[in-house]
């Protein structure tokens, strides 16, 4: 898998924050900059180059210049040129939202705030990520064809891929998958058509939302599965289902009037 | 109604159909409707790009208008989703000129798509909103806000059913009583076979 490489470097810990302080550039000093890998360098600094100047004018000299690197250097790292470094740049700061999010979804202690959590971290990411805005502003094509029909099914499952295992502490893997792809249609959603009076930056709007919306609607998709019982290919989460039972906090008693 | 200017529409949406939307030309739509180059200019002063997006805020309108037509005889608030969610999917899949378009020049098409579904949100949520109100809310909803969530998902739903399948009464009858309506309305319960 094409991610698997950068997500563990940063999975890694400290070089995150490394890797983000060569963005905001003068900060770090000049022994830490040249000990960060030549790779992350070229990155970083093709997405600097890109919230700059958009992608289309960027050029590899542009990104060597940013990266403080000879041109030769990138091209040793990537032999593809300027489409290789795209390329590598998307892997990267996919992985990088996912880590983020990964962090914040993990340290929630129920249902509602790991919905929270996640949601207003990937919105916050988004809308402060510099290179991203840009393209949304001057090349909105490069990234609207992503987020619409079959490019944004295949968005919805690798959120889906990331986020549902942290959901799984309180819902059942079916559960999970569904509530994970929901929550990804609402934050494209209100990124991409911001409506009045909703900031999904905003963590006390995004628990609004949550609890008006969202938990209701995935109380009302548990109740027939209760009543069925599981389908086969389910049956195997059924002690797993049956132990996170005691310690499983719904989201009825999170103080909405239903 | 069927002045120049739908002449024009037309002319221009049979171009695109043919050739795709980068290399359809004032000149080719003119030629398609009969009329000259000077009076597809007094209709469309902004040129080329003011007559694509009028073929596709056209067309979408179409599309709308189709929808509206397929779900204005529903009873319930349900049946108005579920009729029109798989109505509204089934049209898309089947829309060919659309499809090709999507395979062949996804960035000529996006954005153009993006303003027209960010300004159909309001649209569809306006249409919503006697349903919701007949209805009734759940405690503490309130309409305009839900009709606009409502609008956002149905329209994420019809672009990308992600793992839904919206050709499944069964499935979409689910998806209704649970992403859709329940916070909005309150829980319906599952749906009667």
């Amino acid at each position: 898998m094409r991610h698997l490489e950068p997500y563990c470097l940063i999975v890694g810990g400290v070089r995150l924050e490394l890797v983000r302080d060569t963005l905001s550039g003068e900060s770090l000093d000049e022994p830490e900059f040249a000990a960060t890998p030549a790779r992350v360098r070229v990155i970083d600094g093709a997405l600097a180059c890109i919230a700059r100047q958009g992608v289309a004018k960027t050029t590899l000299d542009d990104v060597a210049r940013a990266a403080r690197c000879s041109r030769a250097t990138v091209y040793r790292v990537f032999p593809g040129g300027k489409d290789a470094v795209l390329g590598a740049v998307v892997d990267t700061e996919v992985s990088r939202f996912f880590s983020a999010l990964a962090v914040r979804m993990g340290a929630a202690t129920d249902l509602e705030d790991v919905l929270v959590a996640g949601m207003t971290e990937a919105a916050t990411r988004v809308s402060e990520h510099g290179a991203l805005t840009n393209l949304l502003v001057h090349e909105p094509e490069l990234v609207l064809s992503q987020l619409a029909f079959a490019r944004m099914d295949e968005m919805l499952a690798l959120t889906c891929a990331f986020t549902t295992p942290f959901l799984g502490r309180w819902l059942d893997q079916a559960e999970s998958r569904r509530v994970a792809e929901w929550a990804a249609r609402i934050v494209v959603s209100y990124l991409l058509c911001p409506a009045d009076g909703v900031d999904l930056t905003d963590a006390v709007q995004v628990r609004r939302l949550v609890r008006q919306f969202v938990l209701p609607g995935i109380r009302a998709l548990r109740v027939p599965q209760g009543a069925n019982g599981l389908s086969p290919s389910q049956g195997t989460a059924v002690g797993v289902r049956r132990s996170l039972q005691s310690n499983r906090s719904l989201p009825t008693t999170k103080g909405e009037a239903s | 109604m069927d002045g120049p200017r739908q002449r024009i529409l037309e002319a221009t949406y049979a171009c695109v159909a043919r050739w795709g939307l980068s290399k359809t030309t004032i000149e080719d739509a003119a030629r398609e409707a009969g009329l000259s180059r000077a009076t597809v200019y007094r209709y469309f002063p902004g040129g080329r790009d003011e007559l694509i997006d009028a073929v596709v805020s056209w067309q979408f309108l179409l599309f709308f208008v189709s929808l509206y037509e397929e779900v204005h005889g529903a009873t319930s608030l349900e049946e108005v989703l579920e009729r029109g969610l798989v109505f509204a999917r089934r049209s898309l899949v089947e829309h060919e000129v659309l499809q090709k378009m999507l395979e062949t020049e996804p960035e000529v098409l996006m954005p153009k798509l993006t303003v027209e579904s960010n300004r159909t949100v309001g649209l569809v949520a306006g249409f919503l909103v006697p349903y919701l109100h007949e209805h009734g809310m759940a405690e503490g909803v309130e309409i305009h806000e839900a009709a606009d969530f409502l609008a956002r998902m149905i329209l994420s739903y019809i672009s990308s059913p992600g793992h839904w399948d919206l050709g499944d009464p069964e499935q979409v009858a689910t998806l209704v009583r649970t992403e859709l309506l329940a916070g909005v309305v309150g829980e319906l319960g599952p749906a009667l076979p």
